[in-house]
């Protein structure tokens, strides 16, 4: 237990909570009315049901790590409630799921049309060639879509945060990814996909926290239950299982 | 954060779980604060949740930023634990001074090594790209270092590096070697990549 449980309407009055939400919803979107509609939803989740959301901390975290927890946990719902009721136009959805998957890359979650491919042909839902799938695309792109270019993701990671490592980030799978040719960066990610489900749970915890999420080697390492300094050590050894695994398939650095 | 890694290994959405895992043991778990057996049924969970998973990083996130806009304060604790430590050196030196005295005079002026160049090393020489170190908190932590690693140097006064050393990222990248040289309390460090 680390504490009394506070009194709900003073938390919500409290200018550190107001903040905590303001600067959620902030890095969450990018455009300033989605910002205030974000800060204006949760304030109202956490009033609802007489503060039933606030009540229900019952002290076995810290207060701060609940009250971040919980604006998280309704900025998702927000975001859902927000944009999940987007229609794909029919005119892409008669041309098949991939182009459905095309349309929600590009148009919603603000994807390069390549980038789009490499996802259909990671995924196995097209098989066609560039040129075939630049050709196919057309009445993609002549779909309206209202987002692009003030594009609003709806998917759980801001397109914001989905940026490629700068030049001092340290996550070399993806710097690998990154140099590679379009065949065999889909043939690396199909491998890493393949070695990331064969480890244990807390492995792939691990790898999805520090090498998918860009979380600190202390943070994740607390989330499994290990000292930083053996999460870091284990990783290296992890690391180094993807390497064999790519190396077996004929996978180097360019 | 990298989009090739985040869309390559983050839960899949199709797997998502309707029945989530309760906020503040979300919280918890950020924290550290459960015990193994949840632990592994949380995990289990967060893996194979979209939105659980979500939750927890964005709040791994949230935590992270906080904690490095806070001064940097000095607990209690901290400071008695160093006088203790002073007087338990003070009396160290009393006791040991004359032998350790005695050992610097026979210790070899140059100092010729070379180590492999692990993380720990590459955190001390990533932290800026001066040649020359000034900062004396650097200077002792490489001096730090190298004693952990076995070199049998006694103080450093300045650090020289031939040129400035940039992370390698390559998951394949050559092992890399660090050779140090010592002469007079100035230690002369050169990067060494080996195929």
């Amino acid at each position: 237990m680390y504490g009394k449980i506070m009194d709900p309407e003073k938390i919500i009055s409290s200018s550190d909570l107001l903040v905590k939400i303001e600067t959620v919803c902030k890095r969450r979107f990018s455009a300033e009315n989605d910002q205030n509609e974000c800060y204006v939803y949760v304030i109202d989740s956490l009033k609802a049901d007489n503060f039933k959301r606030l009540r229900a901390f019952k002290g076995k975290s810290k207060l701060n790590t609940y009250l971040y927890s919980l604006i998280n946990a309704l900025v998702i719902d927000f975001r859902r409630k927000q944009f999940g009721r987007r229609r794909i136009p029919a005119g892409v959805a008669k041309l098949g799921k991939w182009a459905e998957t095309v349309y929600r890359f590009v148009c919603w979650q603000k994807f390069s049309f390549d980038d789009a491919y490499d996802f259909l042909r990671i995924d196995d839902l097209y098989s066609g060639s560039y040129i075939q799938f630049i050709k196919e695309i057309d009445p993609i792109k002549k779909a309206p879509c209202r987002e692009n270019p003030a594009f609003q993701s709806i998917d759980e990671t801001p397109e914001s945060t989905l940026k490629n490592i700068n030049a001092e980030g340290s996550n070399p799978l993806e710097f690998l990814i990154q140099k590679l040719d379009r065949e065999m960066r889909i043939k690396a990610i199909k491998v890493i996909r393949e070695t990331t489900v064969e480890l244990s749970e807390d492995d792939q915890l691990l790898i999805r926290l520090v090498y998918g999420s860009d979380q600190s080697v202390a943070a994740a390492a607390r989330v499994i239950g290990l000292p930083a300094s053996t999460a870091g050590k284990h990783l290296k050894s992890l690391l180094a299982k993807y390497r064999e695994k790519l190396l077996a398939v004929g996978i180097r650095e360019p | 954060m990298g989009k090739w890694m985040n869309r390559t290994i983050n839960p899949s959405v199709g797997l998502e779980s309707e029945d989530h895992i309760p906020v503040e043991d979300l919280a918890r778990l950020a924290e550290g604060g459960v015990d193994t057996a949840e632990r592994q049924h949380l995990i289990g969970h967060l893996n194979r949740c979209q939105r659980c998973y979500q939750i927890l990083q964005e709040t791994l996130k949230d935590l992270s930023a906080e904690t490095s806009m806070l001064p940097v304060a000095v607990p209690w604790w901290r400071t008695r634990m160093f006088y203790a430590l002073a007087a338990s050196i003070l009396l160290v030196l009393l006791i040991a001074g004359p032998l350790a005295i005695k050992q610097w005079t026979q210790s070899p002026r140059v100092i010729l090594a070379s180590l492999d160049l692990d993380q720990g090393l590459k955190d001390i020489l990533l932290e800026d790209d001066a040649l020359k170190w000034e900062k004396k908190e650097r200077v002792s932590r490489l001096l730090t270092a190298l004693q952990q690693r076995g070199l049998a140097v006694k103080d450093l006064n300045l650090v020289l590096l031939s040129k400035p050393y940039y992370q390698k990222k390559s998951l394949f990248g050559p092992k890399e070697v660090l050779h140090i040289r010592i002469d007079k309390n100035v230690a002369y460090l050169e990067v060494e990549e080996k195929d």
